[in-house]
């Protein structure tokens, strides 16, 4: 290490440049360790479920996996930049439900695939701008927002559906969004690996993310630096109501039908997974990889365990103690979920 | 010294609930004119300061700077005036490295301005702590694991990073040992040379008597006292502070 001790010296003291690279190293292993620890847990995982399930570790399973997973792959990255600003987003959930039954609606009315598409997406942007407004002008905690959010949009879902399902059909395009293979693996998949991709870009690389980290810092900080922080979270929430409703016409598409409950306790395995990944409620520290293996993980808990043929009471309950393991260990021993002074 | 102000506050009053924290307070500062600014704990030096860098907008009052009247309504209007402050309570991010912080609100981009340029924005980092004579591990290192006094001088170097017209500095060597307060005393010497306002909060009253012009004096709100640095003993400095001379020149 070069020397920590704080002095200025009034004349110059250049750097070493080999020390600088190594402390670059050094920073990101001590920033990674419990990245490396989790995806350590998930391979433990994945060789235990090979081992006791001959029908995990196959082909068939992990496509279908991959293809199950994807809504949360893709509202997993915008969960986790809203988690970094130290906000959280409740309403996910229900927006997916919405989407999932408006489109339906939208394609039993005969409306053409592409607009349905397009003002399904506008609605979920709607539903988020508002949350985002009355978060960042209004000044109203982004928990008790979204909360509010979470019932009202659930009740608009239930509105246009009478609680039923209603089954969709529309133009290929649209309905291989869900269902669609390219080369054998599912197009949502390959859909959700780019949305993790463009958000892990603006997480690390773009002014966007280092604001939004900055944000979940020290907001008063960001803001005298002469950023406007109001429209940064506006953005980020409205985006977050944007890319719920775009997984819900995914789930639609997949399933062939939407429903106003299909959303029901997804943001909790959303945030869950943001948490498990290593990404501080307190804001301030988000990484996109970590919420990755993080619905990898629960997702792999759910689907090696059902394979073994174990209760879903009892995978909840695992999934309920892993969670809290998790974010114990992230606490004491990462120094993660600790409210700084 | 150069005739019109380059910034004159008249008047300025601002309120927190029932708290007057300044009750119409005039201020001039001059061109390559280092003023300081004392008084006692919660006298409204900082909140004063925080009117100028568009931190709090003033409830009543006007500011004119390099003659034309103008109202800050934000930190970014502030900065546009090249008004440059650090801050009492540093106002970093600790979980940004130290890059970052220096660069926050102005980060170097590429890729058709979408992207941070992160190598330029480091080398920068380094050459302007090198350039001032800090030594911080490295500029990767997130805030929060620096020294007290580190992370005071990387403030200190954000605001003095992009040449102001202005420097605001609220209680820059609170935290400094003594080799460092002798480089933030020439580093106010050495820009105040090229035409710098500088503005200076302090409870060290030595120091003032080293780099100051003039003296300005807060007290409950209201400025008490105003004069040439050569008008001040030790002794006649401290009876302004305390509010023993309720003579304003
Ligand atoms: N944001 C705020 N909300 C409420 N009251 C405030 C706020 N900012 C300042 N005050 C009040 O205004 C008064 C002046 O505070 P200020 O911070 O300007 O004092 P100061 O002269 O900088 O003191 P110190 O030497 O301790 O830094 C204090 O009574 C303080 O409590
Ligand atoms: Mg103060």
């Amino acid at each position: 290490m070069t020397q920590a001790d704080g002095t200025m010296k009034t004349e110059k003291k250049p750097f070493k440049p080999e020390r600088i690279t190594s402390a670059k190293t050094t920073q990101w292993l001590s920033n990674n360790k419990q990245l490396i620890g989790i995806f350590s847990v998930l391979i433990l995982l994945s060789v235990f479920f090979s081992f006791s399930t001959s029908s995990f570790f196959t082909t068939g399973n992990m496509l279908n996996l991959l293809q199950q997973l994807a809504p949360n792959l893709i509202v997993v990255v915008i969960m986790t930049l809203v988690i970094t600003t130290s906000g959280i987003d409740l309403s996910v959930g229900s927006i997916l439900s919405l989407a999932s039954a408006l489109i339906a609606v939208l394609l039993s009315a005969r409306w053409d695939s592409f607009f349905a598409f397009v003002f399904v997406l506008i609605v979920g942007a709607a539903v988020g701008l508002l949350n985002g407004y009355i978060i960042s002008y209004l000044r109203i905690p982004p928990f008790i927002v979204t909360l509010a959010s979470m019932i009202y949009v659930e009740g608009c879902a239930l509105l246009i559906t009478g609680g039923y399902s209603i089954s969709i059909s529309g133009s290929s395009w649209l309905m291989s969004l869900g269902g669609g293979e390219l080369f054998t693996i599912p197009v949502s998949a390959i859909i959700a690996i780019l949305i993790i991709i463009i958000g892990w870009i603006i997480l690390t690389q773009t002014r966007f993310g280092t604001y939004i980290i900055g944000i979940g810092a020290n907001e008063e900080s960001v803001r005298r630096a002469g950023v406007n922080i109001k429209k940064i979270k506006l953005f980020t929430y409205m985006f977050s109501g944007m890319i719920a409703a775009f997984a819900g016409i995914i789930i639609a598409t997949r399933l062939g039908s939407g429903s106003s409950n299909v959303g029901t306790g997804f943001e909790m395995d959303v945030i869950a997974a943001v948490v498990l990944g290593g990404t501080s409620l307190f804001g301030g520290i988000g990484t996109m990889l970590g919420s990755v293996i993080g619905v990898f993980l629960i997702g792999i808990i759910n689907n090696g365990l059902t394979l073994m043929n174990v209760s879903p009471y009892i995978i909840q309950i695992i999934q309920g103690a892993v969670l809290l393991f998790a974010v114990i260990v992230n606490t004491y021993f990462f120094g993660r979920n600790k409210k700084r002074n | 010294m150069n005739d019109i102000p380059r910034i004159a506050m008249k008047d300025i009053k601002i309120s927190f609930g029932s708290i007057q924290s300044l009750r119409g307070v005039n201020l001039e500062l001059y061109p390559g004119e280092v003023l300081g600014l004392v008084g006692d704990n919660g006298a409204g030096k900082s909140t004063l300061m925080k009117v100028l860098s568009g931190v709090h907008v003033p409830d009543s009052g006007s500011i004119v700077f390099e003659g034309n009247p103008i109202t800050i309504h934000n930190p970014l209007e502030a900065k546009k005036l090249q008004i440059e402050t650090v801050f009492q309570d540093l106002a970093l991010c600790d979980t940004l490295d130290v890059a970052s912080n220096l660069f926050l609100g102005r980060e170097p981009v590429h890729f058709f301005h979408r992207l941070i340029d992160k190598k330029k924005m480091h080398a920068l980092a380094k050459e302007e702590l090198d350039r001032l004579g800090v030594v911080i591990p490295s500029t990767y290192s997130a805030v929060e694991n620096l020294s007290g006094g580190q992370r005071q001088s990387v403030a200190i170097a954000r605001a003095v990073t992009y040449q102001p017209k202005v420097l605001i500095m609220d209680e820059p060597t609170a935290a400094l040992g003594v080799k460092e307060v002798r480089m933030v005393l020439n580093l106010i010497k050495k820009v105040k040379e090229t035409g710098v306002s500088v503005i200076l909060i302090t409870h060290r009253l030595q120091d003032l008597f080293e780099v100051c012009d003039r003296i300005t004096v807060l007290y409950e709100g209201k400025i008490i006292d105003n004069r040439l640095i050569k008008d001040f003993t030790m002794d006649s400095l401290i009876n302004s502070i305390t509010g023993e001379v309720k003579e304003a020149k």
